[in-house]
């Protein structure tokens, strides 16, 4: 560890304002405090600080996604690994390429997109959609609006909603069906040109023609699907793993999750015939995906509690009105794009409400 | 107002029970400025012997609260800038009444107006601050209440306990001199929610005072302070001061007016996770740093004026221990790089959030050292802050219109109910920080609506002329 450090040492001043890389600078930053804990010392008061920084807390995201990841390799096959590898690249490709545009620092918000973006992809996306949707997400969704932290949109979904825009053809052509068996697909590549494999009904889709799938299924996740949203238990456990680490709120996923629910169950009990039972609607689709994962993205979700729950109620019932009143099959991407937009007129309403309360402090 | 926020760090280096007292230094050095005082006028000249109690300068700005000489010894006016320097120092030979009866303050002024002017002139006035605005209060008004906290929740400042132990019969004797100073207005005594047995002992002895009303404060930071209990028990900015004081601020007033003497002698705590072993020690004022320093801080560790997380960085050209000084802590200086350390279990890791693996043990306290432990990133909204903040308003909100440069909106945005806790400071993840831009854009605000008075007097005054 002493030589990499010394090595970073050595190198430095290459990187600083007179070296030859200087526009390299936020690279080199960003390298130097990944391996190494930032040499930053307290200047004010408090003079110690919590252990906690924005790495550790995205990671935690990551490792909440670990399991759907697994599940997905033996459902769908080996090409996820090249789609997250590609979906890694090209995104931060768009950030590197924009902190030293900025001569900022990189952030690492794209450690998360890098992996949420491909997990709501159909599973057979060609390597060269993920990419530029990956790249159009950062750059539309992140970027122009100053990067992380001043995004209004969850750049995922912006990338998701792109392809699903531009490219619908290419992308309802994508489905796979799930591996079975021991192995699964583990020891395939799955691509776009094995037929065999390759399937252009979801659960959502075969449900506007009236067939449903067992529930059961969609819990374990053999089910086609888009990448990290079939198996719901796997989501559940990843998903109560980031509640209990406070890096998601569970205002969000209770206030998506419940009024989809009760919606949902509302519509069932008034025709039973026509819509689907709440448990289903529940792990059908993306809406488990979407709420904890997805809904709960910090940045582009309101920050106040009471503004969490607004907004968390607001995404499960347009959600659950777009599946079952419109054309769409799903509407959880819609539903959150609607939420995020909607995210800073409800923290200005529940500021506003605040500061009238403190009005007599 | 509810209590809310909050948040109990847990970091080694709380002082024990142990109260010691310091020796008699070679020299003391006096500072003349420190963190709520300016002491600009000497009232003394270079060269001069003084004895316990003299008055060496006054605050002109603060009522004239007085810097006393804490022993006797030879002023030196010239050594030392920003200090008065007292050598040859003898101990106090207790005993020596200071003569206060003056008959020229008596029979110009009632008897309570010269019970106030003693406090003042003792340096029992100094203990004494407005609970909203944290100023020393004018000592001749009458206040709408007075807090009195003997809990002290702030790492790693002087415990109430500590205190009180040692002194419990001049507490209760000054809490009745403070009634005396009062009409009809209450004295709120704030205690622990959790029984213990200073808190039992403090009861017992304040049962037939219907004047003092207890509140039980839930032990969690920053639950003593007195503009959060202020708010909580409902008294209003602008109905006049709010008297509020420590423990020892009513041993001081018992001093002063039960003994006539002057208070010069205070204890601190010596603490932090940098301290060879944390205590508490009596002293006076003046006494030097650089010994506290020598004496009980380990190698490599910063020194912090007051606790760790409102403190102040004691820089090295204040040479001695100030008059409003509370505690002087340690802080280890961060002394490696640790490799992947985000990515580490973190068994050892105390964290707000639960992202570490030590939220699978129990309770402990960890060994934090000066670093800032990650890199400064744009405010991702957790939330943290807000849900920390005990004053109801939210950091992260007022952050970005900071970065937005929005005065009025700031200002519109309550920065004032901020109490300058440091928590939010503290949990931010993003390392952003929050509690020292909130005392910036007060001070910014300050000044602009200072310019304007200034600005509405001129206009005034040329109206006047014309
Ligand atoms: S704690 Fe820091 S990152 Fe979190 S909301 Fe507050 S300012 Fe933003
Ligand atoms: S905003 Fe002020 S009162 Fe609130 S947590 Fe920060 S420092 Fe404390």
């Amino acid at each position: 560890m002493k030589i990499l450090l010394q090595l970073f040492e050595k190198v430095r001043p290459v990187f600083e304002d007179k070296g030859v890389l200087s526009p390299m600078k936020p690279l080199y930053e960003a390298m130097e405090n990944f391996f190494f804990a930032p040499a930053s010392k307290t200047l004010y008061a408090p003079f110690s600080r919590d252990p906690l920084d924005i790495k550790r807390y995205m990671s935690m995201v990551i490792i909440a996604l670990l399991p759907c990841v697994a599940a997905s390799l033996y459902f769908f096959g080996l090409q996820i690994i090249s789609m997250i590898v590609v979906s890694y690249a090209a995104g931060g490709l768009v950030e590197v390429a924009f902190a030293v545009i900025r001569k900022e620092k990189i952030a690492e918000g794209f450690l998360v997109t890098g992996l949420i973006f491909p997990l709501v992809l159909p599973p057979a996306t060609p390597l060269w959609m993920v990419a530029v949707g990956c790249a159009f997400g950062v750059f539309v969704g992140k970027e122009i609006f100053g990067g992380t932290g001043r995004n209004l949109f969850n750049p995922a979904i912006v990338g998701r909603c792109f392809l699903a825009l531009a490219y619908p053809a290419a992308m309802s052509a994508s489905w796979i069906e799930p591996g079975s068996g021991l192995t699964g697909r583990l020891l395939q590549y799955v691509t776009g040109s094995n037929v065999e494999a390759i399937t252009s009904a979801t659960p959502l889709v075969e449900a506007k023609q009236g067939v449903f799938a067992d529930t059961l299924h969609l819990a374990i996740g053999n089910i086609s699907g888009s990448i990290g949203e079939t198996s719901g238990l796997l989501i559940i456990i990843g998903g109560i793993f980031l509640l209990l680490t406070k890096v998601s709120n569970w205002r969000t996923v209770v206030g998506v999750l419940g009024s989809a629910v009760l919606f949902e169950a509302i519509l069932h009990g008034v025709n039973p015939e026509q819509y689907a039972p709440a448990l289903w609607h529940l792990f059908a689709g993306g809406l488990l995906f979407g709420a904890f994962f997805m809904a709960t993205d910090p940045v582009s979700s309101p920050s106040t509690n009471q503004g969490k729950w607004t907004y968390g109620v607001l995404i499960g019932s347009v959600a659950i009105l777009i599946r079952n009143f419109s054309g769409y099959v799903e509407g959880m991407m819609f539903a959150i794009l609607l939420g995020n937009i909607a995210a800073p007129i409800i923290d200005e309403i529940v500021f506003s409400v605040r500061l009238r309360m403190l009005r007599n402090e | 107002m509810k209590l809310r926020g909050g948040y109990n760090l847990k970091i080694e280096g709380r002082p024990g029970g142990f109260l010691d007292k310091a020796s008699l230094p070679e020299t003391l050095y006096l500072p003349l400025a420190s963190r709520s005082f300016n002491f600009s006028q000497i009232c003394t000249v270079h060269g001069r012997h003084v004895v316990v109690g003299d008055i060496l300068a006054r605050d002109p700005d603060n009522y004239d609260i007085p810097l006393l000489s804490p022993c006797s010894g030879q002023v030196d006016l010239e050594s030392t800038t920003g200090h008065v320097v007292l050598h040859e120092l003898s101990g106090d030979e207790s005993g020596v009444q200071i003569k206060y009866d003056d008959a020229k303050h008596a029979h110009k002024m009632g008897s309570a107006d010269f019970e106030r002017h003693k406090l003042l002139n003792l340096g029992a006035w100094e203990y004494v601050k407005d609970a909203y605005t944290g100023q020393t209060p004018d000592p001749l008004s009458t206040p709408q209440a007075v807090i009195v906290s003997t809990i002290q929740l702030e790492p790693f400042l002087v415990r109430g306990d500590v205190l009180l132990e040692a002194s419990l019969q001049q507490f209760t004797r000054g809490l009745e001199h403070l009634q005396s100073l009062l009409e009809y207005q209450p004295i709120y005594l704030v205690l622990p929610k959790i029984k213990t047995d200073i808190s039992a002992k403090i009861k017992e002895h304040i049962r037939g005072y219907a004047w003092v009303k207890t509140i039980d404060v839930p032990l969690k930071y920053p639950y003593d302070n007195a503009a959060i209990l202020s708010r909580h028990i409902g008294l209003k900015r602008g109905d006049g001061f709010i008297w509020s004081l420590n423990a020892d601020g009513v041993v001081a007033v018992d001093t002063a007016l039960t003994s006539s003497k002057p208070c010069v002698e205070r204890v601190i705590s010596v603490a932090g996770p940098g301290a060879k072993h944390p205590l508490h020690l009596r002293l006076t004022a003046g006494y030097p740093v650089a010994e506290i320093r020598k004496r009980y801080a380990q190698k490599h560790a910063v020194a912090v004026d007051g606790g760790i997380l409102t403190g102040q960085l004691l820089t090295d050209d204040i040479k001695g221990i100030s008059v409003d000084c509370k505690g002087i802590t340690f802080v280890p200086e961060r002394q490696s790089r640790e490799f992947l350390a985000f990515v580490r279990p973190g068994f050892d890791r105390q964290s707000y959030a639960p992202c570490f693996m030590s939220s699978l043990r129990g309770l402990f306290a960890e060994r934090l050292t000066n670093s800032v432990r990650g890199e400064v990133r744009p405010c991702v909204s957790c939330n943290f802050c807000e849900e920390v903040c005990p004053a109801g308003i939210t950091p992260h909100r007022l952050h970005k219109l900071i970065y937005q440069d929005d005065i009025d909106e700031i200002e519109r945005s309550r920065i004032d109910l901020c109490i300058e806790c440091g928590l939010c400071s503290f949990v931010c993840p993003s390392k952003i920080e929050l509690m020292h831009e909130f005392q910036e854009a007060k001070g910014a605000i300050a000044k602009e609506k200072a310019a304007a008075a200034k600005r509405e007097a001129d206009a005034a005054q040329q109206t006047d002329s014309e």
